[in-house]
């Protein structure tokens, strides 16, 4: 057809060829992420070495004006500290291959337990704003890009540009007096109504704790897929083959509906799956202002008190994580623009 | 090639629907548990908002109640509100003539919450498990507990020791049928309040223990909200909250429905000098010892004697806080006598004077045999209170032409300097060790005690009687001697800390919440409040 031929769309090649293609992908695909892991672990650990804060001080801390230098031996001893730093990342590495993660320092619990209990509160929390945030910005970046150059446009890059140099920690406490402490509309902390014990709190209430953390953390995403999707709205919007439909006499909407979406999407989708390692980074924050139980503050704590095992689990999740978002990025780029099909299969 | 773009027009509008049913959900859940204030009813159930979440959970042998109340389990003794010993779980106890053995009576109608009585045994296990465990209690001061008969514990120490007395204060008591691996998660124990469910890093649930031995509190159930500093205040601005635990600069402005609550502590900031001239002296490990005009005792004595400590704390504390007579205000160790006499720059003046400090060159700053006045003062950078304390104790050395340079550095170059500059520091405990550990010369050069290697052979004396002491009364008493005897010595006119202020740690209390008599309170600013929690008392 004749915009087929005028924006190089072909069909995807034949089915054997592709098979093949896929497996050797997903061979590959496994492969670096063993290596990706290993080297996480590998340098984690020499930088968790090399730095100068030592755990037990950290662990202690103001304590350490009343405990004897027996008592801080006897601390050291319990988390075997007094063996060589290459032994114990081997003892740990043969742990974590039989499928042990070890024993959190600071938790006194297992490190897959202190990460699954906190993963589950901080999924549906970065779950929505990675939501929030994805069509938030694709559909405002599509607004933008389509009424290039006014008021509309112009307000709209204003606001994302201002979004992106806005701490998360101020936006964060900005909502929660605004929200929380003026108008009273929102709960001032955690993920349940306070007091409520665990599983009695409803659905409602959930969403109703979740819904000023996950606005914040999304805020984070917002700006680069609004700003991104901004511009790849403008050059399809520029190409011929708009031109073509324009010429046709298609409106609008209709163009920005049928000819500029699905070829906006790419960018953003690519960005919105790579983000899953920010949203992290900013669940931190965004954990810590409405206290929000969740992988973030976990994150911290063994990072600032050198909880070595935690801060290793963590850091390998995360890694699994930020991998696979790359991975579903790569697959849904594929899906929207076919021309991606052929060049890497 | 109008199909082609359906797919994501349906993924749009799935996803426009799912964002207004969740801001919908928003809007309708909107009712917060609020209790009516002032309604006559009395609550049955109070929400803190005071810190003091443990990481590793709720084991005493691990560390946990070493302040406060540790609420589920208890203790063998307690203090009062003036910081005197009473019992608790323990109805007598005594000190063998060696100082070394410690017998302990127990009562007999306590019971942990799974209904097993509390027993010599479990008092014993505590103890020894307590004493090999690498926690946060520090116990190895015992060589071993072992209970004589079913309310009687026999405790042998290493060498006699006075303060040993507060372990009986501050480890609770852990049934040994029930300390399993996850006892920290699930505690049991003699205490006033039962654990109900605590969500990490979030809040905890307790309910009273109605099978306490003691006297019970009046409130059924607590909430405590591990909330940091900013969303304390907001949660008790947004008034759901009875009690918060804020700091003493965010508690400037009124809240509607509470009050401020000032609680006196002996959480102290003070100055360390280092006590002895460089002679090319190094620590074990490696570390320079010495400052020449440190050294001096007349310069040590100038600038404690110029400081105008009452105006620190106006100006720099906002009035929440006292000035500091010693390193132990308000405690029954104290001895008010050796307090300095202080904001006189004259008297700073004429000692200097006196020792041949003088301004021979006119810049301001005195000189002594070539060697300028003039020392470094070093402070956490990141602790904005103890910034203003130096910055405002160079000011007020400068008019007595004592040239001291405030400098913020990290934690870990404090470690490698305190031997050489000044430092300052915090301290405060109801534990005296630490006043044995400041200023005997055994801790010079010891984790952060005695930095500047103060050396006196009659606070030596008065320290290790004190230690050696086997009863309170004496061990009190030498305490006290310590910091002044009758004969003029003591460690007060050596000036080896120049105590500066005391904080007071402020609370926003609803204004129906009596306390009760509060006491002094240690280091560590929140959780302690919680010491006298079974007096308080809804008066609405």
């Amino acid at each position: 057809m004749a915009l087929d031929l005028l924006t190089g769309t072909r069909e995807p090649t034949g089915a054997p060829r592709a098979t093949g293609a896929r497996a050797r992908r997903v061979a590959s695909g496994a492969l670096r992420l063993a290596s990706l892991l290993v080297a996480v672990a590998v340098g984690s650990f020499a930088l968790v070495s090399a730095s100068p804060v030592d755990p037990v001080q950290a662990y202690v801390g103001a304590e350490a004006r009343s405990l004897s230098p027996e008592q801080l031996a006897q601390i050291e001893a319990r988390w075997g500290l007094d063996e060589p730093p290459l032994t114990r990342f081997l003892a740990w590495a043969g742990n974590v291959v039989s499928g042990d993660l070890g024993r959190s320092q600071i938790y006194g619990e297992p490190v897959a337990t202190v990460i699954a209990d906190r993963f589950a509160a901080s999924l549906s929390l970065m779950a929505l704003a990675w939501l929030f945030s994805g069509v938030l910005g694709f559909g405002l970046g599509v607004l933008a890009g389509a009424t290039r150059g006014r008021v509309v446009d112009r307000v709209l890059t204003w606001w994302a540009y201002t979004l992106a140099s806005a701490p998360t920690f101020w936006v964060g406490l900005l909502l929660l007096y605004v929200f929380a402490v003026s108008l009273q509309w929102a709960p001032v902390c955690c993920a349940a109504p306070i007091g409520t014990l665990p599983g009695e709190a409803s659905l409602l209430e959930r969403l109703h704790h979740l819904i000023l953390p996950a606005a914040t953390l999304s805020v984070v995403g917002i700006s680069p897929t609004l700003l991104h999707t901004r511009q790849a709205t403008i050059e399809v919007m520029a190409s011929d083959h708009v031109a073509f439909a324009r010429a046709q006499g298609e409106r609008r909407a209709g163009l920005v509906l049928h000819r500029v979406l699905r070829n906006a999407a790419g960018p953003a989708l690519m960005l919105q799956f790579a983000s899953v390692g920010e949203l992290f980074g900013g669940s931190v924050l965004a954990e810590q202002v409405f206290t929000y139980p969740g992988l973030g503050e976990a994150t911290t704590q063994a990072a600032l008190r050198q909880d070595i095992p935690l801060l290793l689990g963590i850091a390998m999740f995360t890694a699994v994580l930020v991998f696979v978002g790359n991975a579903l990025g790569d697959l849904a780029h594929r899906w929207a623009d076919p021309r991606l099909r052929e060049a890497v299969g | 090639m109008l199909r082609r773009p359906a797919r994501p027009r349906r993924v749009a509008r799935t996803l426009a629907a799912l964002a207004v049913a969740v801001t919908l959900a928003a809007g309708c859940g909107g009712t917060v548990d609020e209790r009516s204030d002032g309604g006559g009813s009395v609550p049955t159930e109070l929400t803190l908002a005071v810190g003091g979440e443990p990481d590793d959970g709720f084991d005493p042998t691990l560390g946990w109640g070493r302040y406060g109340s540790p609420l589920f389990q208890s203790t063998l003794l307690k203090r009062a509100a003036d910081l005197s010993l009473t019992h608790d779980l323990a109805t007598d106890y005594r000190v063998s003539a060696d100082g070394l053995t410690w017998t302990v009576d127990i009562r007999t109608d306590a019971v942990f919450s799974d209904g097993q009585p509390v027993t010599a045994e479990d008092v014993a296990y505590t103890f020894n498990t307590a004493a090999q465990q690498g926690g946060l209690t520090d116990v190895t001061a015992l060589e071993r507990a072992t209970a004589v008969d079913q309310d009687t514990v026999e405790m042998r120490l290493v060498e006699p020791r006075s303060t040993f007395v507060n372990r009986l204060v501050s480890l609770g008591i852990v049934p040994e049928h029930a300390h399993s691996a996850d006892y920290a998660q699930h505690p049991v124990g003699s205490g006033p309040f039962e654990l109900v469910s605590w969500e990490k890093g979030q809040q905890m649930v307790v309910q009273r223990n109605d099978d306490y031995y003691g006297e019970l509190p009046s409130f059924e159930r607590l909430v405590f909200l591990f909330t940091d500093e900013d969303a304390t205040l907001a949660a008790a601005r947004a008034g759901q909250v009875d009690v918060a635990s804020v700091p003493s600069a965010m508690a400037t402005g009124s809240i509607a429905g509470m009050r401020l609550e000032a609680v006196p502590s002996i959480d102290n900031r003070g100055i360390a000098f280092p006590t002895v001239p460089d002679e090319g002296r190094t620590t074990e490990a490696g570390l320079p010892i010495g400052n020449d005009v440190t050294a001096d005792l007349a310069i040590r004595e100038a600038v404690s004697r110029a400081i105008d400590r009452q105006q620190l704390v106006d100006g720099v504390l906002e009035g929440f806080g006292s000035p500091a007579t010693g390193p132990v205000d308000g405690t029954p160790w104290h001895e008010p006598a050796a307090a300095v006499d202080d904001a006189d720059p004259d008297a700073a003046i004429a000692l200097l004077e006196e020792a041949g400090w003088v301004d021979t060159d006119g810049d301001g700053v005195r000189e002594k045999d070539g060697v300028r006045a003039e020392f470094t003062l070093l402070y956490p950078a990141s602790d904005t209170l103890r910034q203003g304390l130096a910055l405002s104790v160079v000011d007020m050395a400068k008019p007595v032409g004592i040239s001291i340079r405030a400098e913020g550095v990290s934690w870990e170059e404090i470690d490698r300097r305190l031997h050489v500059d000044a430092v300052v520091f915090g301290w405060g405990s109801h534990d005296p060790t630490e006043m044995y550990n400041l200023y005997h010369s055994a801790q010079a050069g010891i984790e952060l005690w005695n930095p500047g290697f103060y050396a006196d052979a009659t606070v030596d004396a008065h320290l290790d009687a004190a230690l050696a002491a086997r009863d309170e009364e004496t061990a009190n008493r030498e305490w006290r001697a310590a910091q002044l005897d009758e004969h003029g010595g003591g460690f007060t006119g050596d000036h080896p800390w120049a105590w500066l202020v005391n904080l007071d740690h402020t609370y926003f209390v609803d204004e129906c919440l009596d306390l009760g008599e509060l006491q002094t309170e240690p280091h560590g600013h929140g959780w302690p409040i919680t010491a006298g929690i079974q007096s308080w008392r809804w008066t609405c």
